[in-house]
């Protein structure tokens, strides 16, 4: 069966035209070639030999499919899912009743929100969680690395600094008291600066360097495998001042979440977003809500950790 | 609007499509309404010829319309009812999900669709035996959590496991990938693969506007083409298999009544036949007992606004608490 030629990927302007020429399926433009093409609708040869291209991808791509064959597609039954997902590690917090609450700790492969309001320690747990994804496999970490983008500037490398020695402190304790072999190996990359040095951290100061930032994190993380954590500390911030068309912000939104879904899914890593808050006025009274909307596009999957505010941090 | 090609039909030869391209008749529907004595005299063709080509075109490109009664025998031969698993919700769709038929299940983030999904396949899978498509643009499609309901269902391993492998997952994140990841369940079912895709019953997606959403709105039109694309995809996959189709979608506030309706705007709304909107707690940091609820918008069979309490967490689901601030 063919495809027809509304639903391949061409550019809207090529589309209109093949369309008003009376192509409609797939095997229509493979059978014209690129010179009938090009004649018909009035591009240029170059064009109609790209846009012939795309579509004789499509088309292979549809064929090696149905024929068995699996590619990079994600398909799979629920069992063999349900198997993946008994086997899959969580991030620890370091906080038990944190961990709890997670079911284990941060997901991987799913996005999770962190709300708070401001001071009550979300930054801080964004980077424990970047310093815990480096723990060894032994000592029942993940052994990743951790990409941390910061939209407000508010990372600080002395607290990570603590926080990856202190990490690097409790391991050895853990070593000290079982004295495994592969504890003792695993200790010996596990320092301060191999910690340091794999946390990879950029710096967006608005919307728009957001955006490129995770649109090309698909490519960074093809180089950088081994990373298992993508922390934005900060994801309403860049969207929440300076934006006159509120549904060119929904839709950069969810382009975003759907953008970050496909890095969770198909990099095997967690996505961690702080966002803050905001106050919903109602009839009587006032409730503080997370921002950029109860429908945003990113409440679509993913855990959401709330924290009171004035309290302890726990 | 196809294109006049040689070899289209037995006598159509290539220089008489030269002829009537010159004369500005390029596709069947230019040709078929034309006058056939002008066409004749102008491109100087046989008349005769002209007029089997005509008639040739007619017989293949044509629709034939069918009467009311052969369309309901037809019906009541191939329209199966799946149950979804959750009784009030049946009752809300008389009887359960119809095949050959498009239904929505609007709400709120966190108000149960997902979930719905997951008690629908679960059913289906395990009641019926059927083979279900689960096509998941969220990430959210969590197999611990189906197998939980299962669990819940039927005590036998062998039965839960057997169910989990007829629940077939596929993630698309983009429009693009959607659209030719339901290509290719056309093409399964059409060639009969019985090992993919044996007796197929039902497909689920969660969520249309996922994908959907990042395309429409502002000046462009583009978005629009491409949801009635995949509009038709579904329609067709539902009535020309008998399947049962489920799609999920957000939710907005009216502007002038302020009442919530599903998002995807008015073009949408034409495409499912049923839509249901879910509502759950109002967030799940407040402390609310209220269940949730299931109420009809849009229905050929049922009045509009039923409404039903809705049980979806009582397959042992741990609820999360929210971590409340210690005195």
């Amino acid at each position: 069966m063919q495809r027809d030629v509304g639903s391949l990927p061409l550019s809207p302007a090529l589309r209109v035209r093949l369309l008003a020429a009376g192509f409609q399926t797939a095997q229509e433009l493979l059978e014209t070639g690129p010179c009938g093409l090009s004649k018909e609708i009035g591009i240029s040869k170059e064009e109609a030999l790209e846009a012939l291209q795309v579509v004789r991808q499509e088309c292979a791509g549809d064929a090696a499919k149905t024929a068995g064959g699996s590619g990079s597609t994600r398909k799979c039954t629920a069992l063999e899912l349900l198997e993946e997902e008994q086997a899959q590690g969580f991030i620890i917090t370091f906080c038990s009743a944190l961990d709890n609450i997670l079911g284990g700790g941060v997901q991987l492969t799913k996005i999770t929100e962190i709300c708070g309001a401001p001071g009550v320690g979300k930054t801080q747990l964004c980077m424990q969680l970047a310093v815990d994804v480096q723990i060894p496999e032994c000592f029942g970490g993940v052994a990743g690395e951790a990409v941390f983008i910061d939209t407000e500037g508010s990372f600080m490398v002395d607290r990570a600094a603590d926080i990856a020695a202190a990490c690097v402190q409790h391991c050895q304790l853990i070593a000290e008291a079982h004295q495994e072999e592969d504890h003792l190996k695993a200790l010996e990359n596990f320092s301060l600066e191999s910690i340091l040095s794999h946390i990879y951290y950029f710096r967006c100061r608005d919307y728009i360097e957001l955006l490129a930032q995770v649109y090309l994190l698909p490519d960074f993380l093809s180089e950088h495998s081994k990373v298992r954590l993508v922390v934005i500390d900060g994801i309403a911030f860049p969207f929440r001042h300076d934006f006159e068309d509120l549904s060119r912000r929904t839709r950069l939104l969810n382009g975003l979440a759907q953008q970050l879904i496909i890095i969770a899914n198909d990099h095997k890593s967690a996505v961690v977003l702080t966002n803050q808050m905001t106050t919903r006025f109602g009839q009587n009274q006032s409730t503080l809500v997370p921002a950029l909307g109860r429908c945003s596009a990113f409440a679509l999957c993913m855990t959401s950790l709330l924290f009171g505010m004035g309290s302890k941090k726990q | 609007m196809v294109v006049l090609r040689a070899g289209l039909c037995p006598g159509l030869t290539e220089e008489m499509i030269q002829l009537l391209r010159a004369n500005n008749i390029r596709t069947v529907v230019d040709f078929v309404s034309s006058d056939l004595e002008d066409v004749a005299q102008n491109c100087s063709l046989s008349y005769k010829a002209l007029v089997a080509v005509r008639r040739v075109l007619l017989a293949q490109f044509s629709a034939f319309p069918s009467n009311g009664a052969d369309l309901y025998e037809e019906l009541k031969s191939s329209t199966a009812i799946l149950p979804t698993g959750n009784p009030s919700l049946d009752q809300l769709l008389d009887a359960g999900l119809y095949t050959g038929e498009v239904t929505e299940l609007a709400g709120a983030p966190g108000s149960g669709k997902t979930q719905v999904c997951l008690s629908i396949a679960a059913s289906v899978s395990l009641g019926l035996r059927q083979h279900v498509f689960f096509l998941d643009s969220t990430g959210g499609f969590t197999a611990s959590r189906l197998y939980q309901m299962l669990q819940a269902r039927v005590e036998d391993k062998e039965e839960q496991l057997e169910a989990l492998q007829r629940v077939q997952l596929v993630r698309v994140f983009d429009i693009y990938e959607m659209l030719r990841a339901l290509h290719e369940v056309r093409d399964c079912l059409s060639q009969q693969v019985e090992s993919s895709a044996g007796p197929l019953k039902a497909v689920l997606i969660d969520s249309v506007s996922a994908v959907l959403s990042p395309l429409l709105g502002g000046r462009q039109s583009e978005g629009v083409a491409i949801m009635m694309q995949l509009a038709r995809e579904l329609k067709t996959l539902a009535k020309e298999f008998s399947v049962a189709v489920v799609v999920t979608n957000q939710v907005t506030r009216d502007s002038s009544t302020g009442a919530l309706k599903s998002a995807l705007g008015r073009s949408w709304s034409f495409v499912p036949s049923t839509r249901v909107l879910l509502q759950g707690r109002a967030a799940p940091w407040e402390e609310s007992t209220a269940p949730h609820t299931a109420c009809l918008a849009k229905s050929p069979r049922q009045p509009t606004g039923m409404q039903v309490q809705l049980d979806i967490g009582s397959d042992d689901l741990q609820e999360q608490r929210p971590v409340t601030p210690t005195p």
